[in-house]
């Protein structure tokens, strides 16, 4: 450990310190509300069944938002992530449309749907199109990243046959980023239902809105129904998506390799 | 190697009027400072095999993205077909798909078929609507059907690029540049990885297709003797100048720069020099 590091490593704890009296962070406070922890679960071990049919519906209803939100998003991302890559354009095109993008990720997806809320009232559709923004910012991000990722001897083989650059895109861009692709919409799929979820906490629609009305008031039992039914999904969702990785991405990976040599 | 004759060139001082390529005085550098070509001067006749030998670094894949317009010279001209070529001038760019271009990466799309990628090179013949679909004409599917056939994949049109050989790969770049239909065929030690055998046959392959369709074919090589076996012309890169423009003809070695007879173990030296 050389002097250099203790001075680094003092400036951190310092700062995190000062930032925990600032913002009030007292682990005492944890402490001391950890009975209150035990209330809440002891409450919500009581749950009620009969809310399970309602519990489902709200979560088909939220799968359903974040599909839509998903294909939706990638279909609006993939050319913008296009228009982002700096391998296929000029500066004066990837510089807009990367500020655009990052602004667009800026807010999380909450914000978002409090905005879609007060434009198309409250409901699904305001959750739909909030999860729609953050999949087009993220999406083109990740992608656009693996379009300038993508092996550049193709690319340059193919540009000297003298094609366009649509034609470069349809038949050397895209089936090099493809692997990518299926691995990016799983990803946001799968985020997206988890986002969806407390979507409903501002009013728009999905299982977080009963979910946040039961902790109102003071129903633990009936929300645990729905977080339990939440973390079901959620895995589920996990699982298949596992699956499908396998079955399509790890097998075109490891031809890969096999060739590499 | 067998014993070669030296004799001096008999059509030296002869100007074909028919030189597909024309190189003149073409310095090229990576940076300010030092120069990957220098003055190289170089014409070739149209439907020569033209092949271009030296060591790793000498300049031999710079000199043919000089001719395929994907780098520019510093300093000197460069003629493909009487056009400077240059990738972002119109001219030039309506005449690449003239040029078979074949890395020494190959280059090929790993994600798609044989058939898919061997169809790239007959993208520029599509027009917008069938190029925004992605449909090829069923004419141009026969064509490449025949050249899949040609190379010798029959039965691996639909296998993907990335589950082939190193042999079978470069059946495919070389398929993918004739299906452009090309006058000219530049290729970058495509053989040089392979053994013996697959090499002489990937090299019997294009000096078929060659003769049957009239290219000029320039091949950038490792091997002097592979490049005597099959070229009409071998020039020899060292430190990006040419030392030495070498012919065969017949059992004879002709050297076209000086037009003087070439001393054989100068020559034998050239030969080792450009091996490793």
């Amino acid at each position: 450990m050389t002097p250099k590091n203790n001075i680094v490593i003092g400036i951190i704890v310092a700062l995190l310190v000062i930032a925990s009296y600032n913002i009030d962070a007292n682990p005492l406070d944890f402490a001391e509300g950890i009975p209150n922890l035990a209330i809440i679960l002891e409450e919500m071990i009581a749950v009620e069944p009969k809310y399970i049919p309602t519990a489902l519906w709200a979560m088909f209803e939220t799968i359903q938002m974040a599909f839509i939100g998903t294909v939706v998003g990638v279909v609006i991302a993939l050319p913008l992530s296009m228009l982002a890559a700096r391998n296929l354009n000029s500066k004066f095109v990837y510089a807009p449309i990367r500020a655009l993008l990052a602004a667009i990720r800026t807010f999380p997806s909450i914000l978002w749907a409090i905005l879609f809320v007060i434009m198309v009232g409250l409901g699904p559709f305001a959750g739909v199109l909030a999860v729609i923004m953050y999949t087009v910012g993220f999406v083109a991000k990740l992608q656009y990243e693996s379009i300038e990722a993508i092996d550049s001897d193709p690319v340059d083989a193919v540009s000297s046959i003298g094609v366009s650059k649509w034609q470069l895109i349809r038949c050397v861009v895209i089936p090099e980023s493809a692997p990518h692709l299926l691995s990016q919409i799983l990803y946001m799929f799968d985020y997206n239902v988890r986002q969806t979820s407390i979507l409903g906490l501002v009013g728009a629609g999905g299982i977080g809105f009963y979910i946040i009305n039961y902790i109102k008031f003071f129903e633990y039992g009936k929300a645990a129904i729905f977080m339990l039914v939440v973390l079901v999904a959620v895995l589920i969702i996990d699982w298949v998506s596992v699956k499908i990785r396998d079955k399509f991405i790890m097998k075109t990976q490891h031809g890969m390799e096999v060739t590499t040599k | 190697m067998k014993q070669i004759q030296m004799t001096k060139n008999p059509s030296f001082s002869l100007i074909s009027t028919n030189k597909i390529i024309q190189l003149n005085d073409v310095w090229t550098s990576y940076d300010s400072k030092t120069f990957a070509l220098e003055g190289i001067d170089m014409s070739i006749d149209r439907g020569t095999n033209y092949a271009i030998v030296g060591k790793s670094g000498s300049g031999k894949s710079t000199l043919l993205k000089l001719l395929n317009g994907m780098m520019i010279p510093s300093k000197g001209t460069i003629k493909v077909d009487y056009v400077t070529p240059n990738m972002n001038d119109k001219k030039f760019k309506k005449m690449m798909h003239t040029i078979g271009y074949i890395p020494q990466s190959l280059g090929l799309v790993k994600n798609i078929t044989v058939l898919d990628n061997i169809l790239i090179g007959a993208l520029p013949r599509l027009n917008k609507l069938q190029s925004l679909l992605k449909q090829f004409p069923e004419s141009e599917i026969k064509e490449a059907k025949r050249l899949i056939e040609l190379v010798g994949l029959d039965g691996k049109e639909t296998r993907k690029a990335y589950m082939l050989s190193g042999g079978e790969k470069r059946r495919v770049a070389i398929a993918r540049a004739l299906m452009q239909k090309p006058t000219i065929l530049l290729a970058d030690e495509i053989v040089s990885e392979l053994d013996h055998v697959t090499a002489r046959e990937i090299m019997d392959l294009i000096v078929d297709a060659q003769k049957k369709m009239n290219l000029t074919a320039i091949m950038v090589h490792h091997d002097i003797q592979l490049a005597l076996e099959y070229a009409n012309r071998v020039a020899v890169i060292k430190e990006g100048q040419k030392i030495l423009e070498i012919g065969v003809e017949g059992d004879n070695i002709v050297d076209f720069q000086t037009g003087d007879m070439t001393n054989a173990e100068i020559m034998e030296m050239h030969f080792d020099d450009s091996k490793k």
